[in-house]
């Protein structure tokens, strides 16, 4: 496609996003305030720090899904050399790009680490064989390390690739999209083993005692699941407020919801299969994770995960006409993300509150404030530069341009889209 | 001996020959706008965006697959709990006889399986294959539709056919040459 056709649509992304940035800055300030006043008043029940720790850490793990889904959508886009994804990839890329201000957002947990996860009470490591075992990542020492490098490395890996893609809207050369593929072969490798430990330590570590090799991959399903509603959204409301109204044809939404449905399948293939597994050898030092998570409401929360987290959006998005009917999409990707919150809940609340799921003004406080703070910061990235990557090599080829003679230029976005 | 004179065969349509894939392509918006029904284009690739200019829907193909996929899954849970927990009861390490957990990969097996057969099979219905016999094989420069030649076939079955609006139609699609087509 040639640049000349259309102007560059930063300008107008600059009005819609600061309207949108009012909306978050609103959200982020309710849900500090509801934070602090839920946490405080629920204090007597072990103390702020823990009431407070782990709903700012359920909200934490979710909103982090979205900085390493987008980390993972803008890898393998280089790593298949994808032509579709070109439209929606700047977006990703500032997803991504999320990762120093997830960093700033877990400095609380930083702070409560000894008063949210039970292994760091335990006084003498050696005498716990579980802790033990784990050592030395379950130690203060290399849990604290670990922790921080992963923020280090993700924000090398995605400043990285976002760098070489704004240096490629400059002179359109193909060395950037060469070079993003360096970064995206070992970038592949730090988003996979850093989203491994990232689910490991903060969340998994929750209950030390328990093991499972399925874990990583099983919040990286449920991260990448979400980040594709996710991004389906926000790529329709740029459409439709115009930054992204040439860009984004009936192919870019068909391959996302497309993506979102295949996610749908993953999950479910890997939650069950972690299931399954600890269900068919029936040890007690495995089987003991799912007990606990089948007392009180905490059941109804694990069939809801297996009905709504899969068969609905699986039956819902069956069809390709859904995948593309707005009625049927949106109140989808909503849907997802509420299920992702159920599976944050269910991974990370039974340790609090062992007779069942809740939703008290703390849990709510910390989502809608990190929720805040990282749409604030996402919109100013999306602000200040191009909004869709201008002169990728694929970027005619992502809008169905196939022919390249006389006759049939631009033929097939126009028509797809009436 | 005069008998030898009369044409026994049925005119089934025209054919008309394109040289590049866009030009097939717009020959198909033209006719899909001209409100035609029966007729197909035929080349030696798919071609990207021809679904929609000659206005096809959605294929009817994943009706066969869910439905085949959903006996699939149900026929897999009544066999595992007919054979393991209903005809010759198995108790293993303390499980029940029957749960859907330990039932559901083979269930699941089940289900791809069947499900496949009906995509195979769907497609094959849908387009009343097998034929071993079309008439459009016996006009010697359709050969072609496998190799570089682009072509798009009308059949004077359409209710919008006619001889002289048809072939002008085609005529104005700028194609390279039109051909009878008998049987």
């Amino acid at each position: 496609m040639d640049s000349h056709s259309h102007p560059a649509p930063t300008a107008d992304v600059a009005t819609v996003a600061a309207r949108w940035s009012k909306k978050a800055v609103v959200v982020a300030g309710v849900g500090a305030v509801l934070a602090v006043v839920g946490g405080l008043s629920a204090a007597k029940d072990g103390g702020f720090g823990k009431q407070f720790g782990f709903s700012y850490l359920q909200a934490f793990m979710f909103f982090l899904s979205l900085c390493l889904g987008g980390l993972f959508l803008t890898v393998v886009h280089h790593l298949f050399d994808a032509a579709w994804s070109v439209p929606v990839r700047r977006l990703n890329e500032h997803l991504a790009c999320l990762a120093p201000v997830m960093f700033v957002l877990f400095i609380p947990i930083l702070i409560l680490a000894k008063q949210i996860y039970p292994w760091m009470q335990i006084a003498d490591p050696a005498s716990d064989a579980a802790l033990h075992a784990k050592s030395p990542l379950f130690t203060p020492g290399g849990w604290y390390g670990v922790s921080i490098l992963l923020f280090v490395l993700w924000t090398f890996v995605s400043f990285q690739l976002r760098r070489n893609s704004l240096n490629q809207d400059k002179d359109g050369a193909a060395i950037h999209t060469q070079n993003m593929r360096v970064h995206a072969a070992y970038g592949i490798f730090i988003f996979a083993l850093g989203l491994t430990f990232a689910a490991i330590l903060w969340m998994k570590g929750l209950e030390h005692q328990w093991f499972s090799t399925m874990y990583g991959v099983y919040y990286f399903a449920g991260s990448v699941w979400t980040t594709l509603a996710t991004l389906y959204v926000i790529s329709l409301a740029l459409k439709k407020a115009g930054p992204l109204a040439l860009v984004m044809q009936r192919n870019q939404f068909h391959d996302i919801a497309k993506l979102f449905y295949a996610f749908t399948v993953f999950y479910a293939y890997i939650h069950f299969s972690q299931y399954f597994i600890i269900w068919n050898g029936g040890m007690p030092e495995e089987t003991f994770y799912y007990v606990q998570r089948e007392q009180g409401s905490w059941w109804g929360i694990g069939m809801l995960i297996v009905f709504g987290h899969f068969l609905i959006p699986f039956l819902a998005f069956a069809r390709i006409d859904a995948k593309l009917n707005i009625a049927v999409a949106i109140p989808v990707c909503v849907w997802a993300w509420m299920m992702h919150y159920c599976d944050m809940s269910f991974n990370v609340m039974p340790i609090l509150r062992p007779k069942g799921f809740e939703l008290t003004i703390t849990d709510l406080g910390c989502w809608l404030f990190i929720g805040g703070v990282v749409a604030i910061a996402w919109l100013r990235s999306l602000a200040s530069h191009p909004v869709y990557p201008l002169k990728d090599p694929r970027l005619g080829e992502a809008l169905g341009i196939h022919f390249h003679d006389e006759g049939d230029a631009g033929h097939a976005p126009a028509k797809a889209s009436k | 001996m005069a008998d030898s004179n009369i044409d026994y065969t049925v005119k089934l349509g025209l054919l008309a020959e394109y040289a590049t894939p866009a030009e097939l392509m717009q020959a198909a918006e033209k006719f899909r706008e001209a409100g035609y029904r029966r007729w197909d284009v035929y080349s030696p690739f798919p071609i990207h965006g021809m679904d929609d200019a000659m206005g096809l829907g959605n294929s009817k193909v994943g009706w066969f697959t869910f439905c085949c996929g959903a006996s699939g899954y149900t026929l897999g849970m009544i066999m595992i709990w007919w054979m393991n927990a209903h005809d010759y009861a198995i108790g293993v390490g303390g499980k029940p006889l029957f749960s859907p957990i330990f039932s559901f990969p083979v269930a699941y097996e089940c289900t791809i399986l069947l499900g496949a057969f009906g995509s195979l099979g769907g497609m094959f219905i849908l387009n009343k294959l097998p034929r071993h016999y079309n008439p459009l094989f016996k006009v010697e420069r359709f050969s072609r539709a496998t190799h570089d030649g682009f072509f798009l076939f009308v059949e004077t079955s359409d209710p919008k056919y006619s001889d002289i609006e048809t072939r002008k139609l085609l005529e104005s699609t700028g194609t390279r040459q039109i051909e009878e087509v008998r049987d």
